[in-house]
Protein backbone atom coordinates (compact mmCIF):
# COMPACT_ATOMS: atom_id res chain seq x y z
CA UNK A 1 0.00 0.00 0.00
CA UNK A 2 1.58 3.33 -1.01
CA UNK A 3 -0.22 6.10 0.80
CA UNK A 4 0.71 9.14 2.22
CA UNK A 5 -1.23 8.56 5.01
CA UNK A 6 0.14 11.52 7.45
CA UNK A 7 -1.39 13.37 4.01
CA UNK A 8 -4.63 11.83 4.25
CA UNK A 9 -5.02 13.05 7.95
CA UNK A 10 -4.61 16.59 7.32
CA UNK A 11 -6.56 16.90 3.98
CA UNK A 12 -9.64 14.93 5.74
CA UNK A 13 -9.43 17.04 9.40
CA UNK A 14 -8.47 20.34 6.90
CA UNK A 15 -11.99 19.74 5.50
CA UNK A 16 -13.71 19.21 7.80
CA UNK A 17 -12.87 22.00 10.08
CA UNK A 18 -13.39 24.39 6.84
CA UNK A 19 -16.07 23.00 5.60
CA UNK A 20 -18.38 21.92 8.74
CA UNK A 21 -16.62 23.49 12.20
CA UNK A 22 -16.22 26.91 10.46
CA UNK A 23 -12.85 26.98 12.72
CA UNK A 24 -9.11 28.02 11.70
CA UNK A 25 -7.06 24.84 12.07
CA UNK A 26 -3.35 24.66 11.64
CA UNK A 27 -2.18 21.25 11.00
CA UNK A 28 1.49 20.38 12.41
CA UNK A 29 4.45 17.57 11.50
CA UNK A 30 3.50 14.20 12.84
CA UNK A 31 5.11 13.20 15.90
CA UNK A 32 7.86 11.09 16.26
CA UNK A 33 7.36 9.39 19.59
CA UNK A 34 3.97 8.01 20.63
CA UNK A 35 1.34 9.50 23.05
CA UNK A 36 -0.24 7.22 25.46
CA UNK A 37 -1.36 9.33 28.57
CA UNK A 38 -3.93 12.02 28.55
CA UNK A 39 -5.33 14.03 31.20
CA UNK A 40 -8.31 16.25 31.39
CA UNK A 41 -9.00 15.05 28.14
CA UNK A 42 -11.56 13.32 25.44
CA UNK A 43 -10.55 10.90 22.93
CA UNK A 44 -12.80 9.50 20.06
CA UNK A 45 -12.09 6.00 18.82
CA UNK A 46 -12.60 4.26 15.81
CA UNK A 47 -12.01 0.97 14.53
CA UNK A 48 -11.61 -0.30 10.99
CA UNK A 49 -11.39 -3.04 9.19
CA UNK A 50 -10.59 -4.70 5.16
CA UNK A 51 -8.03 -4.74 3.57
CA UNK A 52 -5.71 -3.37 6.24
CA UNK A 53 -7.11 -2.98 9.98
CA UNK A 54 -6.57 0.06 12.99
CA UNK A 55 -8.01 2.11 14.53
CA UNK A 56 -8.27 6.05 14.26
CA UNK A 57 -8.48 8.07 17.34
CA UNK A 58 -8.71 11.87 18.22
CA UNK A 59 -7.63 13.19 21.30
CA UNK A 60 -8.96 16.34 22.23
CA UNK A 61 -8.09 18.28 26.03
CA UNK A 62 -11.11 19.21 27.26
CA UNK A 63 -11.08 23.35 26.47
CA UNK A 64 -10.57 22.36 22.66
CA UNK A 65 -13.31 19.81 22.88
CA UNK A 66 -15.54 22.27 24.54
CA UNK A 67 -14.62 25.15 21.45
CA UNK A 68 -15.29 22.12 18.56
CA UNK A 69 -18.60 21.49 20.06
CA UNK A 70 -19.58 25.27 20.39
CA UNK A 71 -18.94 25.82 17.30
CA UNK A 72 -20.63 22.84 15.94
CA UNK A 73 -23.68 23.26 17.98
CA UNK A 74 -23.78 26.99 18.46
CA UNK A 75 -23.64 27.00 22.50
CA UNK A 76 -21.15 28.01 25.52
CA UNK A 77 -20.23 24.42 26.36
CA UNK A 78 -18.30 24.37 30.00
CA UNK A 79 -18.42 20.20 31.01
CA UNK A 80 -18.62 16.69 29.53
CA UNK A 81 -21.15 16.25 28.53
CA UNK A 82 -23.42 14.16 25.53
CA UNK A 83 -23.14 16.76 23.41
CA UNK A 84 -19.37 17.31 23.28
CA UNK A 85 -18.68 13.12 23.40
CA UNK A 86 -21.48 12.94 20.56
CA UNK A 87 -19.09 15.92 18.56
CA UNK A 88 -15.99 13.71 18.88
CA UNK A 89 -17.45 10.80 18.24
CA UNK A 90 -19.04 12.33 14.96
CA UNK A 91 -15.79 13.88 14.09
CA UNK A 92 -13.75 10.82 13.83
CA UNK A 93 -16.40 9.44 12.59
CA UNK A 94 -15.96 12.09 9.67
CA UNK A 95 -12.45 11.79 9.22
CA UNK A 96 -12.45 8.29 9.18
CA UNK A 97 -14.88 8.73 6.52
CA UNK A 98 -12.50 10.94 4.51
CA UNK A 99 -9.53 9.21 5.28
CA UNK A 100 -11.67 6.26 3.44
CA UNK A 101 -12.32 7.84 0.77
CA UNK A 102 -8.66 8.63 0.06
CA UNK A 103 -7.99 4.57 0.86
CA UNK A 104 -10.98 3.87 -1.79
CA UNK A 105 -9.18 6.22 -4.32
CA UNK A 106 -6.21 4.13 -3.98
CA UNK A 107 -7.90 1.00 -4.24
CA UNK A 108 -7.99 0.15 -0.68
CA UNK A 109 -11.52 -1.16 1.03
CA UNK A 110 -11.87 -0.79 4.43
CA UNK A 111 -15.31 -0.93 6.64
CA UNK A 112 -15.98 1.40 9.95
CA UNK A 113 -16.89 -0.02 13.00
CA UNK A 114 -18.81 2.61 15.63
CA UNK A 115 -17.11 5.36 17.44
CA UNK A 116 -15.92 4.75 21.26
CA UNK A 117 -15.69 8.08 23.60
CA UNK A 118 -13.53 7.92 26.46
CA UNK A 119 -13.57 10.88 28.97
CA UNK A 120 -11.82 11.12 32.06
CA UNK A 121 -9.32 12.91 34.43
CA UNK A 122 -5.95 10.64 33.65
CA UNK A 123 -6.41 7.96 31.37
CA UNK A 124 -3.71 5.79 29.28
CA UNK A 125 -4.55 4.43 25.73
CA UNK A 126 -2.14 1.55 24.70
CA UNK A 127 -2.60 -1.36 21.88
CA UNK A 128 -0.94 -2.11 18.68
CA UNK A 129 2.09 -0.81 19.09
CA UNK A 130 3.68 -3.02 16.23
CA UNK A 131 1.08 -1.33 13.98
CA UNK A 132 1.75 1.38 11.73
CA UNK A 133 0.74 4.72 13.52
CA UNK A 134 0.73 8.46 12.64
CA UNK A 135 0.16 10.87 15.01
CA UNK A 136 -0.52 14.49 13.58
CA UNK A 137 -0.84 17.14 15.69
CA UNK A 138 -3.26 20.64 15.05
CA UNK A 139 -3.55 23.65 16.14
CA UNK A 140 -6.85 25.44 17.20
CA UNK A 141 -6.91 29.12 18.57
CA UNK A 142 -7.91 27.14 22.10
CA UNK A 143 -4.91 24.75 21.84
CA UNK A 144 -4.16 21.42 20.52
CA UNK A 145 -5.78 17.81 19.29
CA UNK A 146 -4.29 15.43 17.67
CA UNK A 147 -5.18 12.94 15.35
CA UNK A 148 -3.40 9.00 15.49
CA UNK A 149 -4.25 6.60 12.97
CA UNK A 150 -2.87 2.93 13.85
CA UNK A 151 -2.94 0.56 11.32
CA UNK A 152 -1.36 -3.28 10.01
CA UNK A 153 -2.37 -5.35 7.22
CA UNK A 154 -4.55 -8.47 8.07
CA UNK A 155 -2.92 -11.59 9.24
CA UNK B 1 -30.00 -13.81 17.89
CA UNK B 2 -29.43 -14.38 21.13
CA UNK B 3 -26.24 -11.86 22.29
CA UNK B 4 -26.55 -12.50 25.56
CA UNK B 5 -26.09 -16.42 25.84
CA UNK B 6 -23.18 -15.86 22.65
CA UNK B 7 -21.25 -13.54 24.96
CA UNK B 8 -21.52 -15.64 28.41
CA UNK B 9 -20.90 -18.95 26.60
CA UNK B 10 -17.79 -17.03 24.74
CA UNK B 11 -16.44 -16.12 27.83
CA UNK B 12 -16.82 -18.91 29.38
CA UNK B 13 -15.13 -21.23 26.87
CA UNK B 14 -12.12 -18.44 26.88
CA UNK B 15 -11.45 -18.35 30.74
CA UNK B 16 -12.17 -22.22 30.35
CA UNK B 17 -9.53 -23.08 27.91
CA UNK B 18 -7.13 -20.43 27.67
CA UNK B 19 -7.15 -18.06 30.90
CA UNK B 20 -7.69 -21.40 33.20
CA UNK B 21 -10.24 -19.49 35.90
CA UNK B 22 -13.26 -20.97 37.11
CA UNK B 23 -15.82 -18.24 36.01
CA UNK B 24 -19.53 -17.60 37.09
CA UNK B 25 -21.55 -15.33 34.54
CA UNK B 26 -24.37 -13.15 36.28
CA UNK B 27 -27.44 -11.38 34.83
CA UNK B 28 -27.09 -8.60 32.17
CA UNK B 29 -27.17 -4.90 33.79
CA UNK B 30 -30.45 -3.21 32.88
CA UNK B 31 -28.28 -0.13 32.54
CA UNK B 32 -25.03 0.54 30.82
CA UNK B 33 -21.88 1.29 32.55
CA UNK B 34 -20.16 4.29 31.82
CA UNK B 35 -17.65 5.16 34.51
CA UNK B 36 -14.63 3.25 35.83
CA UNK B 37 -12.16 3.70 38.82
CA UNK B 38 -9.07 1.70 38.47
CA UNK B 39 -9.85 -0.23 35.68
CA UNK B 40 -8.46 -1.37 32.47
CA UNK B 41 -10.62 -1.44 29.77
CA UNK B 42 -9.84 -3.77 26.17
CA UNK B 43 -11.95 -2.87 23.60
CA UNK B 44 -12.18 -3.62 19.67
CA UNK B 45 -14.26 -2.62 16.48
CA UNK B 46 -16.93 -4.84 14.37
CA UNK B 47 -17.12 -3.40 10.88
CA UNK B 48 -18.70 -4.92 7.89
CA UNK B 49 -22.42 -5.76 7.35
CA UNK B 50 -22.54 -5.20 11.41
CA UNK B 51 -20.91 -2.68 13.44
CA UNK B 52 -20.03 -2.25 16.47
CA UNK B 53 -17.61 -2.52 19.40
CA UNK B 54 -16.80 -5.21 22.11
CA UNK B 55 -15.63 -4.04 25.06
CA UNK B 56 -14.18 -5.60 28.39
CA UNK B 57 -14.11 -3.86 31.85
CA UNK B 58 -12.11 -5.08 34.42
CA UNK B 59 -11.15 -3.45 37.81
CA UNK B 60 -6.91 -3.42 38.15
CA UNK B 61 -6.80 -6.42 40.47
CA UNK B 62 -8.88 -8.39 38.31
CA UNK B 63 -7.23 -7.55 35.15
CA UNK B 64 -4.08 -8.65 37.26
CA UNK B 65 -5.36 -12.16 38.17
CA UNK B 66 -6.80 -12.14 34.83
CA UNK B 67 -2.86 -11.74 33.17
CA UNK B 68 -0.93 -13.62 36.36
CA UNK B 69 -3.17 -16.45 35.07
CA UNK B 70 -2.55 -16.11 31.63
CA UNK B 71 0.63 -15.93 31.22
CA UNK B 72 1.12 -18.04 34.28
CA UNK B 73 3.41 -15.59 36.31
CA UNK B 74 3.12 -13.09 39.30
CA UNK B 75 1.77 -9.55 37.95
CA UNK B 76 2.49 -6.83 40.14
CA UNK B 77 1.08 -3.48 38.27
CA UNK B 78 -0.64 -2.73 35.71
CA UNK B 79 2.15 -2.81 32.81
CA UNK B 80 1.87 -3.95 29.33
CA UNK B 81 1.51 -7.42 29.82
CA UNK B 82 -1.48 -6.41 31.67
CA UNK B 83 -3.24 -4.22 28.82
CA UNK B 84 -1.75 -6.34 26.44
CA UNK B 85 -3.53 -9.81 27.91
CA UNK B 86 -7.24 -7.12 28.26
CA UNK B 87 -6.72 -6.37 24.56
CA UNK B 88 -5.92 -9.71 23.61
CA UNK B 89 -9.04 -11.02 25.90
CA UNK B 90 -10.88 -8.43 23.78
CA UNK B 91 -9.80 -9.47 20.70
CA UNK B 92 -10.71 -12.95 21.09
CA UNK B 93 -14.12 -12.56 22.43
CA UNK B 94 -14.38 -10.41 19.30
CA UNK B 95 -13.55 -13.17 16.82
CA UNK B 96 -16.00 -15.02 19.00
CA UNK B 97 -18.80 -13.39 18.42
CA UNK B 98 -17.80 -12.69 14.57
CA UNK B 99 -17.76 -16.54 13.99
CA UNK B 100 -21.46 -16.67 15.35
CA UNK B 101 -22.26 -13.56 13.31
CA UNK B 102 -21.22 -14.84 10.10
CA UNK B 103 -22.37 -18.20 10.96
CA UNK B 104 -26.37 -16.01 11.20
CA UNK B 105 -25.19 -14.76 7.69
CA UNK B 106 -23.22 -11.49 8.15
CA UNK B 107 -20.08 -10.66 7.44
CA UNK B 108 -17.84 -9.18 9.90
CA UNK B 109 -14.94 -8.22 10.27
CA UNK B 110 -12.63 -7.02 13.65
CA UNK B 111 -10.60 -4.27 14.26
CA UNK B 112 -7.23 -4.01 16.76
CA UNK B 113 -7.98 -4.15 20.23
CA UNK B 114 -6.55 -1.07 22.35
CA UNK B 115 -6.23 -0.70 25.72
CA UNK B 116 -7.29 1.58 28.52
CA UNK B 117 -6.39 2.17 31.70
CA UNK B 118 -6.94 5.14 33.98
CA UNK B 119 -7.75 6.12 37.63
CA UNK B 120 -11.09 7.56 36.34
CA UNK B 121 -12.58 7.62 32.99
CA UNK B 122 -15.72 7.18 30.98
CA UNK B 123 -16.75 5.30 27.95
CA UNK B 124 -19.29 5.55 26.03
CA UNK B 125 -20.79 4.46 22.53
CA UNK B 126 -22.62 7.25 20.73
CA UNK B 127 -23.72 5.12 17.99
CA UNK B 128 -27.92 4.09 18.30
CA UNK B 129 -27.18 0.49 19.06
CA UNK B 130 -28.25 -2.59 20.67
CA UNK B 131 -26.25 -3.36 24.09
CA UNK B 132 -25.70 -6.08 26.04
CA UNK B 133 -23.44 -5.83 29.27
CA UNK B 134 -23.06 -9.08 31.28
CA UNK B 135 -20.78 -9.48 34.94
CA UNK B 136 -18.63 -12.19 35.23
CA UNK B 137 -17.03 -13.16 38.57
CA UNK B 138 -13.83 -14.66 39.08
CA UNK B 139 -12.46 -15.20 42.28
CA UNK B 140 -10.49 -12.14 42.06
CA UNK B 141 -13.34 -10.14 41.53
CA UNK B 142 -16.28 -8.96 39.05
CA UNK B 143 -15.78 -7.77 35.49
CA UNK B 144 -18.15 -7.00 32.57
CA UNK B 145 -18.56 -7.76 29.07
CA UNK B 146 -19.95 -5.56 26.80
CA UNK B 147 -21.37 -5.84 23.31
CA UNK B 148 -22.58 -2.76 21.24
CA UNK B 149 -24.45 -3.94 17.64
CA UNK B 150 -25.93 -0.83 15.59
CA UNK B 151 -29.32 -0.91 15.28
CA UNK B 152 -30.70 -2.40 11.85
CA UNK B 153 -27.88 -5.09 11.75
CA UNK B 154 -29.82 -7.88 13.22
Amino acid sequence: MNIDLQQQIIDSTQLLFDTMLMMPLTPGIALSEKVYNFQSSISGMLGFAGEVQGMLTIHCPQDVAFAITSALIGIDIDEVDADVKDTVGEMANMILGGIKDGFTEQGVEINLAVPTILAGRSYRVSGMDDALWITVPFYLDEGEFLVELKLKAPK
Amino acid sequence: MDLLENIKEATKEIFETMIMLDITAGDPLAESVTSFKCSVSGVIGLAGTCQGMLAIHTPDSVAKAITSSFLGMDVEEIDDDVTDAIGELANMLAGNIKMVLDAAGKDVTISIPSCIHGDEYSMDCVADSEWVVVPFSIEAGKFLVELQIKNGCQ
